[in-house]
């Protein structure tokens, strides 16, 4: 090779590698302005137009509300909301299977459309006729709420552009009525609105999730490796004490004791003595969550633990239950009351039954459920001691339950401010209001051997992790001693045995103690309503190992106006409860108290 | 001088010189060229052939993986909507109101106290009366426990009744009654 070819060859070597670089260089000037340069661009486009960006929600599932054997009184399910674009409102092309274009009308998409929820095809038209003569530009209108996942695979096959289909999620209640107002319900857009749904909800909601990933922009199918998720927490699961078929049983029975005695309304309550759980809080009439529209807004709550009421006689065994731990009488001290009394005083004081003078045991005054012999009794204990005692039964504070702001603490004065009449009254139940669940943990405490153990609804809260939330109840507390709360318990016995409704409500096969109890009701302006009372019939059973409280309540009964009334609901009642809880009948014989000291 | 006695080379010859043991001589085969191993060439190609291979195959089985995974996404979406339809079905049906009516339209009644068996010594413990009747609930009057997720249902006992208008079968004429049990509980006659 000679220089001057050496030369060309050199000269076109360096040509080529100049073309080359200057190629390279203006790919690497692209490459710049692409990554760096108009990234920002292209990286909203890869997200507004290419599609290449996917996100969904993970919806968190809200908590089931379970009984205490674990069926499910409340669990969330889906239902979906229909509506309608009005903009896309109009005929589609469609292909048949063959291959040929045709037209399907919006009318006879409508009426599609119409016979799946419910709808005529003219009311699906008129609302997005409606839509659009409101607003041209209207996008959006709500056609049909609540639609079951059947309608909303119906709907998907007619492939309606115009039709937009979203979940909702949504509760559903398999027992109906059964528990339905301790469980509560919930509104549009799974909002709880009344009962355990409201006042558990921190124990029951959930946190909905969210993944994101890359997809391929024709089939959607994710990238592997580009998700992100945050995963969702769904909620608890709320456990309460009560038990479902009884429940049942009882609100059945109570609609039928309410109609046959005429009465306005109706409550039942079970308790078990050992544990102070409440088994059972019925009332009649009550709603059903999965449609709570259908029953008045009075009737949707739990009015089993939000009423309050003066309680009458049955608080006569707690006045007997102060007096013999205290230790002023025993079940066999006499005491002489006639029908109608007025004492020194100025106070006056009646019984139900007008009778001559009669020398009452203590276990007779509560037999005959004698006001003017309550009175005396009570006497033996001074007023401070009484209103004490009443205190620590319950009486006045809020029960361990916590049913939320609707329930009452009931009312209770200071003994310096109870007048002449106040200082008797408050022996025989008046004067004083409670609830229900006051009145059953009373009878809870004297059954249980003088040991108050809370009374309460909610086991705990039980979490996907594993842990459990435990309500803060109140420890076990004595209030009495066991043997006043024998002495008590046996002339409750002796109530049932030899009071005059003793044939309505005797069980064959056990022993049972009860006390009724007759209270007035006000009627808003101060004064007593005549002729009709909020009758109540407490009882507990078997006395020889007391297991269970049954409390039956009628609102203003007709037929029988008095606590009689109640006789028939109660055995009822008491008979399901020993029956569901396989009670073996008592085999120890029953020694009645006297009535009338000889 | 005439020209046979002329040098006709007019230099001087140069002088042969001769290097100990260096003997220039033509090669034998002078114009073999190296032929270049073969086996060199072809493990390149082969190399770079089965990278690109292995890589074309990952990736297509990569993304073949992700079409399964939407396969199967949509089939469990298909399944969950199936799910959720079926617990539509059933939901209520396991409620206390539904068994009582499909158990009061054969006839059963909830009746009083229960009488018990203590096998140990034999002996009937409370009423000891067999079930009468008359029941104490009456589903017929009317369900007190509404609910709207088995409204329609007909009952399984009685394909004409729904929860809210079930009635008990009437009795036959001579309703037979239980032997009474005298000497003991019957017991199998075996060795």
């Amino acid at each position: 090779m000679n220089a001057r070819t050496g030369r060309t060859v050199r000269r076109r070597t360096v040509v080529a590698a100049v073309i080359i670089m200057i190629v390279l260089l203006a790919f690497v000037v692209r490459l710049f302005d692409i990554q760096v340069v108009r990234a920002d661009e292209h990286k909203e486009d890869a997200q507004t137009v290419g599609n290449f960006i996917g996100g969904a929600t993970l919806p968190g599932v809200r908590g089931s509300i379970v009984d205490d054997k674990g069926q499910v009184l409340a669990s969330t399910s889906v239902q979906y909301d229909a509506a309608i674009d009005p903009s896309l409102a109009g005929d589609v092309n469609r292909l048949d299977d063959s291959g040929d274009e045709y037209v399907e009308t919006w009318g006879r998409i409508a009426e599609r459309i119409g016979d799946i929820i419910g709808m005529e095809g003219a009311e699906v038209e008129e609302v997005a006729d409606d839509a659009l003569a409101n607003n041209a530009d209207a996008e959006y209108i709500s056609l049909k709420k609540g639609l079951s996942t059947e309608q909303y695979r119906e709907l998907l096959e007619i492939d309606a552009p115009m039709l937009i289909l979203e979940p909702q999620k949504s509760r559903t209640y398999p027992n109906g009525a059964v528990g339905a107002n301790l469980v509560g319900f919930t509104g549009a857009d799974d909002e709880p609105l009344a009962g355990y749904e409201l006042l558990e909800n921190a124990c029951l909601e959930s946190t909905d999730g969210e993944i994101t990933y890359q997809r391929s922009a024709d089939a959607g199918v994710r990238i592997p490796g580009t998700t992100t998720e945050t995963p969702a927490q769904d909620g608890g699961t709320l456990n309460l004490t009560i038990d479902t078929d009884l429940s049942w049983y009882l609100l059945q029975m109570l609609k039928e004791e309410v109609e046959v005695q005429n009465a306005q309304a109706g409550s039942i309550m079970v308790a078990d003595v050992k544990t102070g759980e409440i088994k059972a809080a019925v009332d009649y009439p009550t709603l059903d969550p999965n449609d709570p529209g259908a029953t008045d807004a009075d009737d949707r709550g739990a009015k089993a633990l939000t009423r309050s009421f003066e309680p009458g006689s049955t608080f006569k065994a707690i006045t007997a239950a102060t007096v013999l731990d205290q230790g002023a009488a025993t079940p066999l001290t006499q005491i002489n009351a006639s029908g109608y009394e007025q004492f020194p005083n100025g106070a006056v004081v009646g019984d139900s039954f007008s009778h001559p003078e009669y020398a009452y045991t203590v276990a007779g005054a509560l037999i005959d459920s004698s006001n003017v012999a309550l009175s005396k009794i009570g006497e033996l204990v001074p007023d401070e001691t009484r209103h004490d005692y009443l205190e620590k039964f319950g009486v006045g504070q809020k029960s361990p339950i916590d049913f939320g702001s609707a329930e009452p603490s009931g009312v209770l004065h200071p003994a310096s401010e109870w007048d002449n009449q106040t200082h008797y009254a408050t022996t025989f139940g008046q004067a004083f209001t409670v609830t229900m669940q006051q009145v059953v943990s009373a009878y809870q405490t004297i059954a249980n051997g003088g040991v108050r153990e809370p009374v309460h609804i909610v086991d705990g809260c039980e979490r996907p992790d594993g842990s459990t939330t435990e309500p803060d109840l109140p420890d076990a507390e004595r209030v009495i001693s066991e043997k006043a709360a024998d002495e008590t318990v046996d002339i409750l016995e002796n109530v049932a045995a030899q009071g005059m409704l003793a044939d309505q409500i005797s069980i064959p096969g056990y022993r049972i103690g009860i006390k009724t109890g007759t209270a007035q009701k006000t009627d808003g302006n101060g004064n007593y309503k005549a002729g009709v009372y909020f009758t109540s019939m407490i009882g507990i059973a078997p006395i020889d190992d007391p297991q269970y409280v049954v409390m039956v309540s009628l609102d203003e009964p007709r037929r029988i106006t008095s606590s009689s009334a109640n006789a028939s609901a109660f055995k009822k009642a008491m008979t399901q409860v020993l029956k569901n809880y396989r009670v073996p009948p008592s085999e120890e014989p029953f020694e009645p108290l006297p009535k009338f000291k000889e | 001088m005439s020209l046979a006695e002329t040098d006709l080379i007019p230099f001087e010859a140069p002088i042969r010189r001769t290097e100990p043991g260096r003997t220039l001589q033509a090669l034998p085969n002078g114009d073999r060229r190296r032929r270049p191993r073969l086996a060199y060439a072809l493990t390149a190609i082969a190399g770079a052939a089965v990278i690109a291979a292995a890589q074309l195959a990952l990736s297509t089985l990569t993304a073949q993986s992700s079409y399964e995974l939407a396969a199967v996404e949509a089939q469990q979406r298909q399944l969950t909507l199936d799910q959720q339809e079926l617990t539509d079905q059933i939901a209520g049906l396991s409620s206390p109101q539904y068994l009582a009516a499909n158990a009061s339209a054969l006839g059963m009644v909830i009746d009083s106290s229960p009488s018990y068996l203590r096998l140990s010594d034999a002996s009937v413990l409370g009423a000891g009366t067999p079930a009468s009747d008359r029941s104490t609930v009456n589903m017929g009057a009317g369900n007190a426990a509404a609910n709207s997720l088995i409204a329609d249902t007909p009952l399984v006992t009685d394909q004409d009744a729904t929860v809210a208008e079930s009635s008990a079968p009437s009795l036959p004429e001579a309703v037979p009654s239980a032997p009474p049990i005298d000497g003991g509980l019957p017991s199998p006659a075996t060795h």
